[in-house]
């Protein structure tokens, strides 16, 4: 017997937060949420207490950026050692602070798009076809629950059904 | 928003896409006509060597230096209002944030092209960054020039991925109301792009460090534009003031330039519900208050000349208000920056769209002005009465500047004909949920 995947379509928001919630209760873990838009109640279900990682990837880069671009004026000046009137010392930090601050910046972002990448799993050309469903970036919420018996199919589209779905489908595939 | 829905907005914010009418198509034919003349202006220029431009020694900063720091001035509005306003949960910036963006992302394609057009040597515009070399020879990284430089290139990639990050969802919205190579094409640009959970979170956790990022990027990339003046010991170049107030200038002339783009654009395309005279006035008033900082800083500036006892301070502020040569400048700056736009502490005023529309124009001429005043006067009236001259830009510089429009106004039309111009993931979170506990108590 191969295990079922069960795709329940939201035309309401709080019918759709109330499916997750009930989902996330039973202790469900494959199970995916879409939305057409961001939607911090469906987040807060799902993701309550556990902040994105993205964010060390962002202090990974801000920090290698800073740490870089102060590296490289002080290195070229070094390799370069111009003579500078004014009795200026040849690694001065306030002009290389501009550099550095940049540099910082720079890699901070190019550090958080990798981390969202990356967590995102980009490009996501191969997500189940469930997800797929053209709705779903327009005006519909798909609950796409994954890994279901038979049993647990029937129990989950009468659950869902008096949850408010407009649509159940059941898919033979397994992707768990 | 009353009475919009989720399908509503994807429908009304992709209507005006792929589908060119007469007038859009004559706009761009004018858009490339124009930018073609630029560009045989610049082959002129790149031909016969820069002696076709009107510098005359000591005067090697003209037209093209000040158009630079007049396109990368507009270019602030763009991350300003989707990032800082963004952090501030400013609810009007969610009709403009994307076409404003796109904004800043051609205005400082538009700049970048005028520091290698001023060199002459286009070619060897590389030499600019930093790379290893047989010499051993590097840039000079205690200068101004070089801090421009990645302030403005960090600038563009920040922008850029900010922009871009920000498109995605909407990419894939595109995505799914096309077939055949569009759909395809619009696949890959959405990099697969579902809107699940897990995408949803990490999204807004990036989103929000992109804009905590480019909020100090912002403030900072006009303060070191700024610093390609102050740190020369030209007289009204050489000032603490240069960074506050290039950067409210900035602001003031970016705003003024999103009046300028998105007003023609919510009527033509009947967008009322999504830009509409809300949105308008707050870019009035963001133009009012960095317009009365602007109009301080001016204050402020001659007021410290006479005030430090500089001769030449004060000699080169007189001449540039009441000298023969380039009061005319001054007066045009005078009016346009800080009297034109008092017309819009009048509430009735500031809602008045064709009067929005003229008075942000006023403003983009009065902040070219700006730039060529302090750029123009300054070098030529230096300390040395037998060095002084008066500048005047040849034919070719006024017609690569006339051609940096058509180059960035080609960009523009480009882009709201294929990227959704109003932010439509982003405008469906302002508009109240389809909720069955509304249903059932209907």
């Amino acid at each position: 017997m191969s295990a079922k995947t069960l795709t329940a379509v939201f035309g309401h928001l709080d019918c759709m937060v109330d499916a997750v919630d009930a989902v996330k209760r039973a202790g469900l873990v494959d199970f995916a949420a879409t939305s057409p838009l961001p939607r911090e109640d469906i987040e807060d279900v799902i993701y309550e207490g556990h902040p994105s990682p993205v964010r060390w990837f962002t202090m990974t880069g801000a920090i290698f950026g800073g740490t870089a671009g102060f590296s490289l004026c002080a290195f070229t000046h070094l390799n370069w050692p111009m003579i500078i009137p004014a009795g200026k010392p040849l690694v001065s930090i306030p002009p290389f602070l501009v550099i550095t601050f940049e540099a910082t910046i720079l890699f901070g972002c190019l550090f958080t798009l990798l981390g969202l990448v990356a967590m995102c799993r980009l490009p996501g050309f191969g997500l189940q076809p469930e997800l797929t469903d053209r709705r779903f970036s327009n005006d519909k919420f798909g609950l796409v629950v994954n890994g279901l018996s038979d049993a647990q199919v029937d129990t989950w589209k009468t659950t869902l059904a008096t949850l408010g779905a407009q649509e159940l489908v059941v898919t033979e595939a397994d992707h768990a | 928003m009353k009475g919009l829905t989720y399908a509503g907005v994807t429908r009304d914010i992709l209507r005006p896409l792929f589908k060119p009418s007469a007038a859009y198509l004559g706009l761009l034919t004018v858009s490339v006509s124009v930018m073609a003349w630029g560009g045989y202006c610049w082959w002129v220029q790149l031909v016969n060597g820069l002696g076709v431009g009107g510098y005359q020694p000591p005067v090697f900063w003209g037209v093209y230096i000040t158009t630079f720091v007049f396109w990368i001035g507009i270019g602030h509005a763009g991350t300003l209002i989707s990032a800082i306003l963004f952090l501030f949960r400013s609810r009007w910036r969610t009709g403009v944030y994307r076409a404003a963006e796109a904004m800043t992302i051609f205005a400082v394609m538009t700049a970048a092209l005028f520091p290698a057009i001023h060199v002459g040597r286009a070619w060897n515009a590389y030499w600019l960054f930093p790379y290893p070399n047989q010499r051993e020879l590097w840039q000079n990284f205690k200068s101004p020039l070089m801090w421009d430089v990645f302030a403005v290139a960090t600038y563009f990639s920040v922008s850029t991925i900010f922009f871009y990050i920000g498109l995605i969802p909407d990419l894939a919205v595109v995505r799914d109301k096309t077939s055949g190579i569009v759909h395809k094409m619009y696949a890959q640009l959405a990099l697969g792009w579902r809107g699940t959970d897990r995408q949803w979170h990490h999204y807004l956790a990036a989103y929000g460090f992109f804009a905590a990022f480019a909020t100090p990027l912002v403030l900072s990339v006009h303060s070191v534009v700024s610093w390609d003046f102050a740190m020369a010991q030209t007289m009204g170049w050489h000032s603490t003031l240069f960074p506050p107030y290039f950067v409210s200038g900035a602001i003031f002339s970016g705003c003024a330039m999103v009046i300028t783009l998105m007003l023609p654009l919510s009527r033509i395309f009947d967008w009322d519900d999504y830009i509409n005279v809300w949105h308008f006035e707050s870019l009035a008033k963001m133009c009012l208050l960095t317009g009365s900082i602007l109009t301080y800083a001016y204050a402020t500036e001659h007021f410290i000349a006479w005030y430090s006892d500089n001769p030449y301070e004060w000699g080169l502020f007189t001449y540039r208000a009441t000298g023969e040569d380039y009061s005319w400048v001054f007066a045009t700056m005078v009016f346009c920056n800080c009297i034109a736009p008092l017309i819009w502490w009048k509430k009735s005023m500031r809602t008045n769209l064709a009067v929005l529309f003229v008075v942000s124009l006023i403003i983009n001429v009065g902040m070219w002005f700006e730039r060529y005043n302090i750029i123009a006067s300054s070098l030529a009236h230096q300390y040395d009465p037998a060095a002084w001259v008066y500048y005047v830009p040849s034919w070719v510089e006024l017609g690569i500047l006339l051609g940096s429009f058509g180059w960035f106004f080609t960009w523009f039309l480009l882009f709201i004909k294929v990227m959704p111009a109003v932010a439509i993931a982003e405008v469906k979170e302002l508009i109240r949920p389809p909720l069955m506990a509304d249903e059932e108590a209907a």
